[in-house]
C-alpha cells in the first residue's frame, strides 16, 4: 500500500545564483519500503527529506501521503501532520535543551497527542540509554545523542521515518544496531527513506537511490 | 507545553535570573515612585477636603510657616492675647472659629512620649476640627483628666490606658481617624487643661514667670462662609488691627502640591528612563535567547509545534520570569514603602497615614502589571519572528547545541 508519493517535484534555492537541488523528483514510497538514498554531499538529499517532511514546501509538482495532496495544507494542518505521521532523525544533534533525554522523548509523544510511558523505557532500553536517561543532552556523547534521537523519531509511531545520515557519531556497533532496528520498523508497517554516504549501510536497504543533477536514479 | 516553559526558566538558570532581576528592579522602581506619587497626593486631598479651617490666625509676629502648623507635628511655642478671639469675631464673613493653645511634652522617660510632641489644647464648646475625626463618645469634650491622640499614635495601642504628660496622668479617650496632616502626630487635650500644663511643668513654667498662660491662646482656626472671598478675608484681618495675621490653608495646600507635583515629575521622568533601558535591556536578551535557540526552535516546529504554540511557548516563559520579578519588585517595594514614607514625611513635612493596606495592594497589583506587559512588549516581537521562522532554515542555520 502506497503512503506517500512525490509527482515531478522542482526546488530552487535563490542565493545570489539559483541552486536546483531537486529538478523533476518522482518517487513513490510504499508501506515496509526501505529506501536509501545515496549521492555526493550539497546534492540536494537533505532538501528532499525535508520536502518529504513538509518544512520545506516544493516550487512545483504534487505530493501526496495517504491520499491526501500536503501541499495544499494550512501551515497548522502540517505541524499536526508531522506530529503524527513523520519521524525525523536530523543530520545534526538537535534537542531540546531544558529537556532531559526521558522528558525529550515524553514531549515529542505528547505533542503527537499520546501518552505512553512504557513505550519510552523500551526505547530508552532498545538504544542502550537507559542508564542516561535523566541526563540533559549536553551530558550526552554525540553517539549517545545520535541513538536517543533514533528512539525520539520512533516514539510517536510515525508512518514515515526520514533519516538523515543516520549513523554519523556512531561507533560499527550502534550503527548496525540504529540500521537493523529502522528496518525493523519497515516490518510494522512503517516506512524509512534514509539518506547516507556510507554504501555499507545503504545496501541494508531495500531500495537504492541515487540523486544527482535534480534527479532520482534507482542503483 | 507547561512543563516546557517551567524547565526553560527553572534549567537556564542565569538567563532566567538575570531576566527576573531586570524586571524586579524597574517594578521596584515603578511601585515606590507610584507609591509615594499616590500617598503624597491622597495625603494633600485628604487635608483639603478634611482640613475644615479656611484660614488660620497666628499671632502677628511669629515666624511659623502654614505648612509647618498644618503638615508637620513640631512644637510651635506661639501665643497671642485671648482678646484676639473676641476681635476676631467682629470680622465679617466668619462662619466658626475655635482657638488653640499650643504647648509640647518632653523628651523624658518611660510611660511618657520619650521625646518632645505637640499638643494642642482645644476647646470642645467650638470646635470643628478634630470632630470629623472623633468617634461618636468624644464629640461632647473632654475633660481635665483624658487625652485624645492622633493616628500616628495607632502603633502603641494607647486607648483606654493611661498616659503620662509632663508628670500628670492622662486617660486615653480616643484616637483620631488620619487626616493627612500633622493632627495624625499630635496629642490633643482639653485647652484650659493645655493652659494648666504650662503652669504646673517646672520646664514650662520657666516661659511663663510674667505672664498667665490662661491669658493667651496660639492660633484661632477660622470657617469661613460660603461666599466669602479668602483673600479680601486676608486684607480684612490685616486692616482691622488685632494682633493677627491670617494664613489660608488652600495656599497652603496648593503651594505645597506644586512643589510635590515638580518633584514627582522629575521621578517620574527618572523612572521613565529606567522603564526604557529595561525595554531594550530586555528585547536585547529575548532576541538573544531566540537566537541562541534557533535550532532547537526548528526543531519544535518539525516535531509538530504549531507557529502560534511556539510563541505561546516563548510569550509564556518570558511573561513567567516577567511576572516572577513583578512579584519580587512589588513585595521588597511594599516592604521598603514605610521607611521611604518615613523620610519622604519629613522632607515633604506630611503625614503618611494614607499610606493604606488598600493603596499598598493597588500599587502592588499595579507593579505585577505593568511587569506582566513589560515581558510581553518585549518579547511579542523576537516571539513572532521565532514562530514565523522557516523550520527547515533554522535548523540547518541555526547553531549547533
Amino acid at each position: 500500500m502506497e503512503i506517500c508519493k512525490l509527482e515531478h517535484i522542482h526546488k530552487d534555492y535563490r542565493m545570489g545564483e539559483t541552486v536546483t537541488p531537486l529538478k523533476d523528483i518522482c518517487l513513490s514510497v510504499g508501506e515496509g519500503d526501505f529506501i536509501a538514498v545515496e549521492g555526493p554531499s550539497g546534492i540536494g538529499k537533505s532538501t528532499l527529506l525535508y520536502v518529504m517532511g513538509t518544512l520545506l514546501k516544493a516550487d512545483e509538482g504534487t505530493y501526496t501521503f495517504e491520499g491526501q495532496d500536503i501541499s495544499a495544507f494550512s501551515d497548522a494542518q502540517k505541524s499536526e501532520f508531522r506530529a503524527k505521521k513523520i519521524g525525523f532523525l536530523f543530520q545534526d544533534s538537535t534537542m531540546i535543551q531544558a529537556l532531559t533525554l526521558r522528558e525529550n522523548l515524553i514531549f515529542t509523544q505528547s505533542v503527537g497527542g499520546k501518552k505512553n510511558l512504557k513505550q519510552v523505557d523500551e526505547l530508552l532500553y532498545q538504544f542502550g540509554l537507559e542508564d542516561r536517561a535523566d541526563f540533559f543532552p549536553h551530558q550526552l556523547s554525540g553517539g549517545q545523542r545520535r541513538r536517543a534521537m533514533a528512539a525520539r523519531a520512533l516514539i510517536h509511531n510515525p508512518r514515515l521515518i526520514l533519516a538523515d545520515e543516520p549513523t554519523n557519531d556512531l561507533d560499527e556497533h550502534w550503527s548496525g544496531e540504529i540500521i537493523r532496528i529502522l528496518k525493523e520498523q519497515t516490518g510494522k508497517g512503517t516506512a524509512v527513506v534514509m539518506v547516507t554516504h556510507n554504501s555499507r549501510w545503504a545496501s541494508a536497504a531495500t531500495r537504492r537511490l541515487r540523486l544527482e543533477e535534480g534527479i532520482l536514479t534507482d542503483i | 507545553m507547561l512543563m516546557l516553559i517551567w524547565n526553560n526558566i527553572s534549567r537556564r538558570r542565569t538567563q532566567s535570573v538575570l531576566t527576573v532581576t531586570i524586571t524586579m528592579l524597574t517594578v521596584l522602581v515603578f511601585v515606590m515612585v507610584l507609591g509615594v506619587f499616590q500617598t503624597v497626593n491622597q495625603g494633600l486631598a485628604l487635608s483639603r477636603e478634611r482640613l475644615g479651617a479656611d484660614a488660620i490666625l497666628i499671632p502677628k509676629y511669629a515666624s511659623a510657616e502654614g505648612d509647618d502648623l498644618l503638615f508637620t507635628a513640631i512644637p510651635e511655642n506661639i501665643y497671642m492675647p485671648i482678646e484676639v478671639v473676641e476681635e476676631a469675631k467682629q470680622l465679617e464673613g466668619v462662619a466658626a472659629m475655635t482657638p488653640q493653645f499650643y504647648c509640647q511634652t518632653l523628651a523624658l522617660g518611660c510611660c511618657d512620649p520619650g521625646e518632645e510632641a505637640r499638643i494642642i489644647g482645644y476647646d470642645s464648646a467650638t470646635d470643628f476640627i478634630l470632630r470629623p475625626y472623633l468617634d461618636e463618645g468624644s464629640r461632647s469634650g473632654i475633660n481635665e483628666e483624658q487625652l485624645i491622640i492622633g493616628h500616628n499614635f495607632e502603633d502603641d495601642d494607647l486607648v483606654g490606658y493611661n498616659y503620662m504628660i509632663l508628670g500628670r496622668i492622662f486617660k486615653v479617650v480616643s484616637m483620631l481617624q488620619p487626616t493627612g496632616t500633622g493632627m495624625d502626630s499630635t496629642i490633643f487635650m482639653d485647652w484650659r487643661t493645655a493652659q494648666d500644663m504650662c503652669l504646673e511643668s517646672e520646664v514650662l513654667r520657666q516661659d511663663w514667670t510674667d505672664k498667665d498662660p490662661h491669658d493667651y491662646i496660639s492660633v484661632i482656626m477660622v470657617k469661613l462662609a460660603e461666599d466669602t472671598d479668602p483673600q479680601s478675608f486676608v486684607k480684612q484681618v490685616e486692616q482691622s488691627g488685632i494682633e493677627a495675621k491670617c494664613l489660608l490653608t488652600g495656599d497652603t495646600i496648593s503651594a505645597l502640591q506644586s512643589q510635590l507635583e515638580v518633584t514627582m515629575q522629575v521621578m517620574f521622568a527618572l523612572w521613565l528612563a529606567s522603564l526604557l533601558i529595561a525595554v531594550l535591556s530586555l528585547v536585547g536578551r529575548f532576541n538573544a535567547l531566540a537566537k541562541e535557540r534557533k535550532k532547537e526552535i526548528g526543531l519544535l516546529r518539525a516535531i509538530g509545534l504549531k507557529k502560534g504554540q511556539v510563541f505561546g511557548l516563548i510569550i509564556g516563559e518570558t511573561c513567567t520570569m516577567a511576572l516572577m520579578g513583578g512579584f519580587l519588585g512589588s513585595g521588597i517595594a511594599l516592604v521598603c514603602m514605610n521607611p521611604v514614607i518615613e523620610m519622604l514625611k519629613d522632607a515633604f513635612k506630611l503625614s503618611p497615614s494614607v499610606w493604606t493596606t488598600s493603596l499598598a495592594m493597588l500599587c502592588g497589583l499595579a507593579g505585577v502589571a505593568l511587569a506582566g506587559v513589560l515581558g510581553f512588549a518585549s518579547a511579542v516581537s523576537p516571539a513572532l519572528k521565532s514562530a514565523s521562522m522557516d523550520p527547515q532554515a533554522a535548523i540547518t542555520q541555526g547553531e549547533v547545541n
